[in-house]
């Protein structure tokens, strides 16, 4: 790893914008990487989540803005600030004609590895992904979660001090699942600066030591995990589906005393409570009131209720 | 420069370990070939060999002339194109007529010998094979020939025919002088005809179609074709596997790699030069082995195969930069091939078209080259074939240089 011996942070994304012809994809996204870090961007798709990684890996030059990589751009010609980043897409981007080892020969060569070197890297990616005794089986013939786990094994076989993972989880089981988070801990702790991006909330609270909600091409919200609860309160969340509508839920709200409401469409409904007694007292208006409530539960505030205060809508829309 | 041999071996390594794809790319043409040549009859050693012509004798005759006929077939020239058998009656005839698969049935009537010899006119009676179609047509003509033959004879037999029956019949050999007479007699006929008939004005000259003649060799002009057929297929088919790449993310994780958009494209160029290479190669030993294609000095064969191998790269990195999927790719590229096969003479002679379609036909790269290949395999060498080897080197560089600018800039904006 090379994570101290920089000019700047390992990633730093100012500003950055983006546009599909006259589809707005990123719109003045700002955030930083630490060494050692795991940062999270957060959002549904379409987000711009992966257009950001994109121009983080010199796939696309950013409209305006600047991307740099330990102090260096990102779509420099000379792409030094590429060889010192690892990428794992969000597609399983693999050779099935290919055996596992031999698919990490050959990125492990475009990274500049040979000889003895390239061996052991090979060997040691192998190894962090638990493949060693599949590696000589063709690429076609693993199962899913075995190609997710050489995906990220590609992603690191050269010892990237920057690990780009868009949504490397996709698709997969719990278990290889599990697998991967553990080897993105073990990545960030031998100080690697780490930027992942999924839609999946518990994951990432799970795994991340900041994150950056992003909706529409922009950062709704940043921080650690705790800070970005405190944003939506420190009381539950009240969610509820059934025969309601807008106006009376509003002046439900409205009547009881610190009770906002977080969003309404489509029969369902999210309200957030200050403490547990404003949440006893919308439960007991709810009923009052007459609705016909066909599903009602109780939430501690989470990453979902964030988005959900944030956007007005569910992060898996 | 190693970026690129890394990217090109990883695309060998692929194809070899899948060799599929590409083995099907030539097993079309060489199929194709095999059929033509078949059809065409390439298999039949003796090229001249007919049908042999099968046909049944009824001799109610039983006389010289009859059994002359019927003996014909005895002689092993003749046995090579008839087969003749004699039936006993008409009954016979007319069953092993159907069931032997004869052509004909030819009767001989009574008298007919005698009738001939005397110069008087006689009937032969030829009964054909309905459920033939060829072959009695062929004894029919036989038997008209035969006809008119044996009416000169009789002509020139004149009145001594009867004599000569019957010294057939064993009869009046006693008389040497008058035998004798009638040999002197004849001889002088036959010499006077020879004055009509000979020399012949119109000859007709037989050769043996071939390379030891210095004819046509049907093999020779049309594998060429079918090799720069298999060649367009593969390099097009190979290229495809840019899409293919960019669709399963592949192309994109290279280019977050330290690579220029320039090496990745060349790379892909590059292995689909290579593996054209080894078609080629494939090709025309299939061609010298499997169809006994001569291709002459190994030198400019090389050349042409080098200069054919990248303008069939050249034509299908231009292909690939032009359309939008994988899909659209293969199916245009295999319209072209096609039409450029066409338009270029892989299956007729140019010479059969219109003007303006031979005119046409000189845009084609199949056109130059299966006409380099078919020069060297017609025996002939660099000073032939030079002039389509500079047609073609200039393709391979017009259309490579563009397919790699366009495919490159496509790269850089993202499209692949």
């Amino acid at each position: 790893m090379a994570a101290n011996d920089s000019q700047g942070p390992p990633l730093r994304v100012g500003e950055v914008r983006f546009a599909y012809g006259k589809t707005r994809a990123v719109d003045g996204v700002s955030f930083e990487v630490a060494a050692g870090e795991i940062f999270g961007l957060l959002g549904p798709n379409g987000a711009g989540k992966t257009t950001t990684i994109s121009m983080i890996s010199g796939l696309l030059t950013p409209e305006s803005g600047q991307v740099l990589i330990f102090g260096r751009e990102a779509s420099g010609a000379s792409g030094a600030a590429r060889a010192r980043m690892g990428v794992v897409p969000q597609e399983v981007a693999l050779y099935d004609e290919l055996s596992a080892a031999e698919n990490l020969r050959f990125w492990g060569q475009l990274y500049g590895l040979r000889g003895a070197a390239l061996q052991d890297a090979v060997r040691k990616a192998l190894g962090l992904v638990g493949l060693i005794d599949r590696q000589n089986e063709k690429v076609g013939k693993l199962s899913g979660g075995l190609k997710r786990r050489l995906n990220l094994a590609v992603g690191l076989v050269h010892g990237p001090a920057l690990l780009l993972l868009d949504e490397p989880t996709v698709g997969i089981d719990p278990q290889a699942r599990l697998h991967i988070l553990e080897v993105v801990r073990a990545q960030a702790k031998a100080g690697c600066a780490v930027l992942y991006t999924s839609h999946y909330l518990e994951e990432a609270e799970q795994i991340c030591d900041r994150l950056a909600i992003v909706d529409h091409g922009r950062v709704l919200a940043s921080g650690t995990v705790a800070e970005l609860r405190r944003l939506v309160g420190e009381g539950p969340v009240v969610q509820l589906r059934g025969e309601v509508d807008d106006d009376r839920l509003k002046a439900l709200a409205g009547r009881c005393p610190g009770v906002g409401l977080l969003s309404s469409s489509d029969g369902t409904a999210s309200f957030s409570a200050r403490d547990a007694a404003a949440c006893s007292g919308l439960v007991r208006e709810l009923f009052q009131a007459g609705l016909k409530i066909e599903d009602l539960r109780i939430q501690e505030p989470n990453l979902q209720s964030l988005f959900l205060k944030l956007t007005g809508r569910e992060l898996r829309d | 420069m190693r970026a690129i041999l890394i990217l090109t071996l990883k695309d060998l390594r692929r194809r070899l370990a899948d060799p599929a794809g590409l083995l099907l790319n030539l097993a079309i043409p060489l199929v194709m070939a095999g059929v033509m040549y078949l059809a065409f009859g390439g298999h039949d050693k003796d090229k001249d060999a007919a049908p042999v012509l099968r046909i049944l004798v009824l001799d109610l005759d039983q006389g010289p002339v009859a059994r002359a006929i019927t003996g014909s077939s005895s002689n092993p020239e003749a046995a090579r194109r008839l087969d003749m058998k004699v039936v006993q009656d008409r009954e016979e005839g007319l069953r092993r007529l159907r069931e032997e698969e004869f052509a004909a049935l030819l009767v001989l009537p009574q008298g007919f010998s005698k009738a001939l010899l005397e110069g008087r006119q006689v009937e032969l009676e030829l009964l054909k094979n309905p459920a033939q179609s060829v072959m009695p047509i062929v004894a029919q003509q036989i038997t008209e020939v035969l006809s008119l033959y044996l009416s000169i004879g009789s002509r020139v037999v004149g009145g001594d025919g009867e004599r000569i029956r019957l010294l057939f019949e064993g009869e009046g050999w006693a008389d040497a002088a008058g035998i004798a007479a009638l040999v002197t007699s004849l001889s002088d006929r036959v010499i006077n005809l020879r004055r009509l008939l000979l020399p012949p004005l119109i000859e007709v000259e037989k050769t043996s179609a071939g390379k030891e003649a210095g004819g046509f060799n049907l093999i020779a002009w049309l594998f060429p074709g079918m090799v720069m057929m298999g060649l367009l297929f593969t390099s097009v088919s190979q290229m495809g596997d840019l899409l293919r790449e960019s669709q399963n993310g592949t192309l994109r994780r290279q280019l977050t790699a330290p690579l220029g958009a320039g090496q990745v494209v060349m790379a892909k160029v590059l292995s689909v030069a290579l593996l054209g290479a080894i078609a080629f190669c494939l090709l025309v030993a299939a061609g010298r082995f499997g169809f006994g294609v001569h291709w002459g000095d190994p030198a400019p064969l090389a050349a042409a195969g080098a200069l054919v191998v990248l303008a069939a790269t050249g034509f299908a990195a231009l292909l690939f930069s032009l359309v939008r999927t994988e899909r659209q790719g293969d199916a245009l590229g295999g319209i072209l091939t096609m039409l450029m096969s066409l338009l270029g003479g892989t299956f007729f002679p140019i010479e059969a078209l219109p003007g303006w379609l031979q005119d046409l036909s000189k845009l084609t790269l199949s056109r130059w080259g299966h006409g380099a290949l078919r020069i060297l395999a017609n025996g002939e060498g660099w000073r032939a074939v030079s002039g389509h080897l500079a047609v073609l080197a200039g393709i391979a560089l017009v259309s490579t240089t563009l397919g790699v600018a366009f495919l490159r800039r496509r790269h850089l904006r993202g499209a692949l």
